[in-house]
């Protein structure tokens, strides 16, 4: 059989949430699929930066912010902390260019030192967890229980947030790096320097938690 | 048959697991299919774990802050010398950085004065200067130098300041590291005969007062009038001053 034709399932739930099914002649094409290959362009340009040049840093800072705010801030769950954690990370990249290895690929090695970065940031600092306050007594209702009338008024996101801050570190790091940043299972192992098995492990109970937190705002 | 487990469905959602095959063997199962998909619809649920989103200048923003601490983590490509040099100015090192000049240049002086030979015993050099002239057009350019990337800091700050609405962690100490060390300059360039100068930084000591009252306790009313009165005019002088210096020292 071939799998291009398999049938894509289309379901629309309770919540009016809309997800499409589709086996992998999507999967090709899914965010998840991360290409470590790095443009020449940015070799050249990584090569300046490590030989000292600002300009050339400057380049990089200009594209990858963005992308080490996202990762920070989900790794922090605080938009303050998120923003001293990208700056505190491209300090400690600027130290550390040099050490870089051309074969790599950047984006891994900067996320490496920006979850380093904010491992040692969170630690040293009392994580604010604002959403824990001013809850509205609906929102603070047994997830596992019954939703209530509004249910389609319920913050996805706060309560995807509550649950992801719930993770352990290691748990929320790896899922992190897989789900939203799409790197690949080994990536993720290196990035966060542990073993492939080890890594897996993680995002599987991080997949299992996260499952349990959010079925009940899947409409069945 | 092997069975089919919930790790194998996250592996093949996130496209990574070993047996090619399993897509297939899942689409071919009412049972895995089911499965499948609720695992597809609660991890689609999590993507709406999202982040505030940024400005599109954001990593310019990210850069004018990071900027002034660069160059003293890290050696350049440039003369030790250079780099020396603009590590002092860093505002951590600033005050540092600005008494050492006041006293290089204080040096300077007093050996141009008092320090030289008798002038009809003094040998002339090769290329004409004499010993205590070589320091003090040391001192000058030292002071040059320094005073430049003084004013890089200022205007970095001032920067910073007509952009934001509100007044950030460092910026109180940041205002007075800069308030003292523009003292020291100045009174380093009164030192070196550099009347311009001197009175040039001595315009710029009643905004820094002003900023780092501001910076502790104005309102903001008065940072918005503060705010407009840099930009109407101080913090383009900064950077005449600056482009003049930088002149100067390569003139030098």
């Amino acid at each position: 059989m071939q799998l291009d034709s398999l049938p894509s399932i289309r379901k629309v739930g309770k919540s009016g949430i809309q997800y499409f099914f589709k086996y992998p002649a999507n999967l090709s094409q899914s965010p998840h699929v991360y290409t470590s290959e790095m443009s020449q362009i940015e070799q050249k340009i990584i090569r300046k930066a490590a030989a000292g040049d600002r300009t050339a840093f400057r380049q990089l800072v200009l594209e990858h912010s963005h992308s080490m705010f996202r990762l920070a801030w989900r790794l922090s769950g605080d938009e303050n902390a998120a923003e001293d954690i990208v700056q505190e990370a491209f300090i400690k990249a600027w130290r550390k260019l040099d050490e870089f290895r051309m074969d790599a690929s950047f984006k891994s090695w900067l996320h490496r030192i920006t979850v380093n970065t904010a491992m040692d940031y969170l630690r040293k600092h009392v994580r604010r967890r604002q959403f824990e306050t001013a809850e509205p007594e609906w929102e603070r209702m047994d997830l596992a229980g019954e939703l209530p009338d509004t249910g389609t008024q319920i913050d996805i996101g706060r309560q995807t947030r509550t649950a992801m801050l719930d993770l352990s570190e290691a748990e929320r790091t790896a899922l992190l790096l897989k789900h939203y940043e799409g790197h690949s299972i080994e990536e993720v192992a290196r990035i966060m320097d542990i073993s492939t098995g080890a890594c897996k492990q993680n995002i599987f109970r991080a997949v299992k938690k996260m499952r349990v937190a959010l079925r009940p705002l899947v409409a069945t | 048959m092997k069975m089919i487990t919930d790790e194998d469905l996250t592996l093949l959602y996130y496209g990574e697991h070993e047996d090619p095959a399993l897509a297939a063997t899942v689409a071919e199962s009412a049972e895995l299919s089911a499965r499948y998909e609720a695992l597809c619809a609660e991890l689609k649920l999590a993507d709406a774990y999202q982040p505030p989103l940024r400005d599109d200048d954001y990593g310019a923003q990210v850069w004018q802050r990071i900027s002034p601490r660069l160059a003293g983590e890290k050696s350049s490509s440039g003369s030790r010398v250079t780099n020396w040099l603009t590590t002092l100015a860093q505002p951590r090192f600033s005050l540092a950085g600005a008494l050492s000049i006041a006293l290089v240049a204080a040096l300077a002086f007093t050996l141009g004065r008092n320090g030289g030979p008798e002038p009809n015993n003094k040998p002339v050099t090769p290329s004409g200067l004499a010993g205590s002239t070589v320091v003090a057009i040391d001192s000058s350019r030292l002071l040059n130098h320094s005073v430049s990337a003084h004013l890089e800091q200022v205007n970095i700050l001032l920067t910073q300041f007509v952009n934001t609405s509100e007044t950030s962690s460092g910026e109180t100490g940041h205002v007075t590291d800069l308030l003292v060390a523009n003292r020291l300059y100045r009174q380093a360039a009164v030192v070196e005969g550099n009347q311009k100068l001197a009175a040039f930084l001595g315009d710029l000591e009643p905004l820094l007062i002003e900023l780092a009252y501001q910076a502790q306790s104005g309102s903001t009313a008065s940072r918005e009038r503060m705010q407009q009165e840099v930009k109407n005019g101080l913090l383009f002088r900064v950077r005449v001053m600056n482009q003049q210096l930088n002149k100067s020292e390569i003139s030098v």
